[in-house]
């Protein structure tokens, strides 16, 4: 553990001024951070025609489409690209002859955008809150520890989902194309399209248990605070099976594709 | 332009002949694509569990709508992102050089030159997405709004090119742009349904600043009959303005391009 702790002090700033190189891609990716927003755009045009749907209001599809819009950039985690990336090109290579895993990099590059994020976004968002009386999030103390352990998990499955698709790329060339399609499915299973709670029942039933809503419809429904304490714990649960389903998942094919890597000779 | 259309001829031929050794990948993409339409032609349904229209939209108008981002992002990938976002590579690594001691118009060049063969089949697949929901809707388009239709669907792709032309040359001055291309997919998305989705300042942005109204909802409206000749002149006077600027900026652009070595 305190290892642990010395290698991500070592990682972490070197990741940080890695970023701020690339600072007008820093930029983008916030900006690309509002297309939820289109979403909450459809929404609204449907309240403003036939009233609050399901007991919804315009202000509770507002606080759920900014709360999902923070959440996906906290969690969405892209890595695959750069497992299929750097086994594609060789540059594995130069990574596996340092002592720490692979992944211990990739984590610290994500870490050092998303701690950016927190500082300069989710400020910002809390003061728009309370400036704003078409934003609220009553937050209780104990929900708001629930919604950072509910962030905190959905980064890691999502990473670990990411890395487990990523690594394909030791078989086939079209391990991306792989992710897109498996992505593709959960983005409407996540509760970007539509909060899950405007899904017919048994997609709804079929969603919580699939593990899209934990990278971004779970921690936003904490977040909103409509969940009940038996969800949250079902919520918290599927989470981490579906955690660790793909950290072994991704554990295991990293191991025979190195063996693999490694065979070929790169 | 006999001498332009010979060049495009050749370059094309040699695109197709280099990309047609990667078959599989091309029929990855024609897959995924369709995957997409169709998954995108069914999430958006869940709207209309709860609304009959939205904003004066039917589901099977809002299809002709998604045909038609389907078609113009399919154009994007086969035209615009193969070339211009090749752009800040060019002016990095002074490949750019080269381009400009070529006996052709250097904006013609940079926008052309290339094709993303893989993507052909987006646009198809969008349009026929577009017949399924006149299909649903039990009517044809009648003869004239067809060419209404043809005449913005052109101006619609004109603008998009020059708008992608403006962000992308600003490359002179800031190098790194590589992710112009992102942007542009970013806002092109928000095309996806109509603009009378959007309200307040956001819809007036969507239509006087960034120009995705002229993109796919007029294209649309003309298809679906609700447009007459006077938005297809003013769509038409945007495209020539927007793509003469471009022209305009890419010349002042190359200004302050010194190559890399200098």
């Amino acid at each position: 553990m305190l290892r642990l702790a010395r290698l991500y002090r070592a990682l972490l700033p070197a990741a940080r001024s890695q970023m701020l190189v690339y600072r007008a891609q820093f930029v983008l990716w916030l900006l690309s951070g509002v297309f939820p927003l289109v979403m909450l755009a459809v929404w609204l045009a449907i309240v403003d025609e036939a009233g609050p749907l399901l007991g919804w209001q315009r202000e509770d599809f507002i606080a759920y489409y900014v709360g999902a819009a923070v959440v996906h950039q906290l969690t969405f985690s892209w890595v695959n690209w750069q497992w299929q990336d750097e086994i594609r090109t060789g540059a594995l290579s130069t990574r596996l002859i340092k002592p720490a895993d692979p992944a211990h990099h990739f984590i610290s590059e994500q870490l050092s955008w998303r701690i950016f994020f927190l500082m300069l976004v989710v400020p910002a968002v809390a003061v728009a809150a309370w400036l704003s009386p078409a934003l609220t999030f009553d937050l209780t103390p104990a929900r708001a520890v629930g919604v950072a352990l509910s962030v905190i998990l959905g980064f890691a499955l999502s990473f670990a989902m990411a890395s487990a698709f990523g690594v394909i790329a030791f078989w086939s060339t079209q391990s991306n194309n792989l992710y897109h399609l498996w992505y593709g499915m959960g983005q409407f299973l996540s509760g970007w399209i539509a909060p899950l709670a405007m899904f017919p029942t048994a997609l709804r039933q079929a969603a919580r248990w699939l593990p899209f809503r934990s990278m971004l419809g779970f921690p936003t429904e904490l977040l909103t605070g409509q969940l009940t304490a038996a969800e949250t714990v079902a919520g918290f649960a599927v989470t981490l099976l579906w955690l660790a389903i793909f950290g072994v998942l991704y554990r295991v094919l990293w191991r025979r594709g190195l063996k693999r890597y490694e065979a070929v000779g790169a | 332009m006999g001498r332009y259309l010979r060049l495009l001829a050749i370059f094309y031929k040699n695109t197709l002949i280099g990309e047609l050794e990667y078959r599989l990948g091309f029929w990855a993409n024609l897959a995924l694509s369709l995957f997409w339409l169709l998954w995108a032609a069914l999430s958006v349904r869940v709207y209309f569990f709860h609304a009959n229209d939205i904003a004066g939209w039917t589901y099977p108008e809002l299809l002709v709508v998604m045909g038609l981002f389907f078609a113009m992002n399919g154009f994007r990938q086969l035209v615009l992102e193969p070339n211009l976002s090749l752009l800040p590579e060019y002016v990095r690594l002074g490949t750019l050089d080269y381009i400009l001691t070529k006996p052709a118009n250097s904006q013609f060049l940079v926008s052309l030159r290339r094709l993303g063969v893989y993507n052909w089949g987006d646009p198809l697949l969008g349009l026929g997405l577009v017949a399924y929901a006149f299909w649903r809707l039990g009517r044809a388009p009648r003869l004239a709004d067809g060419l209404l239709f043809l005449a913005l669907a052109a101006a619609a792709m004109v603008i998009l090119y020059a708008f992608s032309l403006l962000l992308q040359t600003t490359t002179f001055w800031l190098v790194n742009v590589n992710e112009v291309d992102t942007l542009v997919m970013g806002l092109l998305e928000t095309g996806r349904f109509p603009v009378s989705f959007y309200r307040g300042w956001v819809r007036v942005a969507l239509t006087v600043v960034i120009p995705v109204a002229f993109l796919t909802t007029l294209p649309a409206q003309a298809l679906l009959g609700r447009l007459g000749w006077l938005t297809a002149l003013l769509a038409g006077a945007v495209a020539v303005l927007l793509f003469a600027a471009s022209a305009a900026f890419w010349r002042f652009g190359l200004r302050y391009y010194t190559g890399a070595s200098s």
